[in-house]
């Protein structure tokens, strides 16, 4: 589905920083993703797990570290004051266009159609032709379940059927990478599982996936590792039934034992 | 008969139906003139309005001061004022009676009212404008930018599609605004609308003829001009409306919940 790009990781971050202003956020986060990796990160609030996500496809700029998309580095540079910038847009463009994401928010285009939201950024960033674009989008929606809904406006749409046509959305740009930044929590507890059933078939079918999340759930069967973020950094990671099971550090046991009561 | 009908009228009734009659043909070139002048003015103001409330939007102090500047001149000041400043105004300067613009436009006074609604419209617009840009869903454009659109594109494509939408109802206010303000026309010796009804006031010594007709059609253009915005509002806004209220008609009594 995605690419084939040779022994490239399909997603890379090494020694991440972010500090927003005095506090520093992320604290040298590095992580690799391999093609049909689904990687749940979690952490208490103010982690800095949505932070993170967010660096890599620089709606936040880091303030020190490097991402790879697909091998391809994106390319930083220092400003005279000490700032530090990406070097050329065009390139984040790109390589953004290569990152598929999903807002805790769904931030579909209120005044577009469901199918228009899903062929807007096929058309109009990939140039794809439009009718291309439309039956590309109807498989899209098809698969979501919500191609009855295709010619609804957003705010016509319950939580979940937004947010299962932002899936949509981001995988219409046949993403490398998908980054999902708490995808379920501001559903209504009814709509989460239909939510949670569109990714599990996505990472059944392979796709790679970073997932911000609390589902405990999702994080536990559905992904093959987890990590766990705290104070803005790697507290523990590995492989979900064994951390699960036997979590080694104190933080995340604790954790654990808050959220899965 | 019709001159039973003339004679009854110009026996009882309070006001001079025939006078009105005789000059009702004036009258229609006056609401014509009106119109004309109103929809050009909001047409080049509205052109004018798209980069400078895109300017106004941005950070970009530069840019910004001048336009500010402009805007709160136009909005700060009466129209009336800004009309004389431009008519009256400008020929004091024999430098600009010696530029090309005066003799095909500053010395003609439907073209000085026309810069002068053009640019009080404009300074209206862009505020108007601007905030409905300043409004646009922050998470809308962050989406565009996930999707890697550069920002020119996600202008064109997210926030200014978005924010003409919104600003339409307000909008609404600032066309029947200018059309109401366009009677400073009449001032400068334009036989617009309230010109003609100023003209048989002069004229007859007649306060109520002139002017309740006048009135009477400005009202009909104002009726139309609603009418016309709700229709489009109808379209372009359907994304903020239920779907069932797109697709039926709604009741009688439910329409009078729309304001």
């Amino acid at each position: 589905m995605s690419d084939s790009s040779g022994d490239h990781a399909a997603l890379e971050v090494v020694d991440l920083h972010k500090s927003f202003g005095e506090v520093e956020v992320i604290r040298g986060v590095s992580m690799s993703a391999h093609k049909g990796d689904v990687i749940s990160i979690l952490g208490a609030s103010g982690s800095g797990k949505s932070t993170f996500l967010r660096c890599i496809n620089l709606l936040e700029i880091p303030t020190a570290g490097d991402v790879y998309v697909a091998g391809e580095k994106i390319r930083m540079k220092n400003d005279n004051s000490g700032g530090y910038l990406p070097e050329d847009i065009h390139q984040v463009e790109r390589l953004r266009a290569r990152l598929g994401m999903v807002f805790q928010s769904f931030n579909l285009w209120s005044h577009m159609t469901v199918i228009e939201n899903v062929i807007e950024a096929p058309i109009h960033v990939l140039k794809i032709a439009k009718a291309e674009a439309i039956e590309q989008a109807e498989a899209l929606l098809k698969k979501v379940g919500i191609y009855d809904r295709k010619d609804y406006y957003p705010a016509q749409l319950s939580g979940g059927q937004q947010q299962r046509v932002a899936i949509a959305r981001g995988l219409a740009m046949n993403p490398a990478v998908m980054l999902f930044d708490e995808p379920t929590s501001a559903l209504d507890p009814e709509l989460v599982g239909e939510v949670l059933k569109v990714m599990r078939d996505l990472a059944e079918e392979g796709r790679t996936m970073l997932v911000v999340t609390h589902e405990m759930g999702f994080a536990r069967d559905v992904s093959s590792s987890v990590v766990f973020l705290h104070e803005g950094k790697i507290e523990e990671q590995g492989e979900p039934q064994q951390m699960f099971k036997n979590p080694n550090s104190d933080r995340f046991r604790q954790f654990l034992s808050r959220t899965m009561q | 008969m019709g001159d039973s009908i003339v004679k009854f009228l110009e026996t009882w009734s309070p006001i001079d139906v025939v006078l009105i009659a005789q000059n009702f043909d004036r009258f229609l070139w006056g609401a014509l003139t009106t119109l004309e002048l109103t929809l050009i003015s909001l047409v080049i103001g509205g052109i004018l309005s798209i980069p400078l409330a895109i300017i106004r939007a941005g950070n970009n102090p530069i840019l910004n001061a001048p336009v500010w500047v402009f805007t709160y001149v136009f909005r700060g000041t009466p129209l009336l004022v800004q009309t004389y400043l431009i008519y009256y105004g400008l020929g004091q300067f024999e430098w600009i009676r010696e530029t090309f613009l005066w003799g095909p436009i500053l010395s003609q006074a439907w073209y000085c009212a026309l810069v002068a609604f053009s640019l009080n419209t404009a300074a209206y617009t862009t505020e108007l404008l601007r905030g409905s840009i300043v409004n646009t869903n922050r998470g809308e454009v962050e989406a565009a930018k996930a999707c890697g659109f550069s920002k020119a594109m996600r202008l064109r494509r997210i926030v200014l599609p978005s924010a003409f939408r919104r600003a339409l109802p307000a909008y609404s206010n600032e066309v029947i605004f200018m059309l109401h303000g366009s009677v400073v026309a009449s001032t400068i010796t334009i036989q617009d609308l309230l010109g003609v009804g100023r003209w048989l006031n002069g004229r007859y010594y007649l306060a109520y003829e002139g002017f309740i007709t006048a009135a009477v059609l400005y009202f009909i253009i104002v009726l139309m001009i609603s009418r016309g915005f709700r229709f489009w509002e109808k379209h372009w806004l359907a994304h903020l409306y239920p779907r069932d209220a797109v697709k039926t008609k709604p009741k009688k009594g439910l329409a009078s919940f729309r304001i």
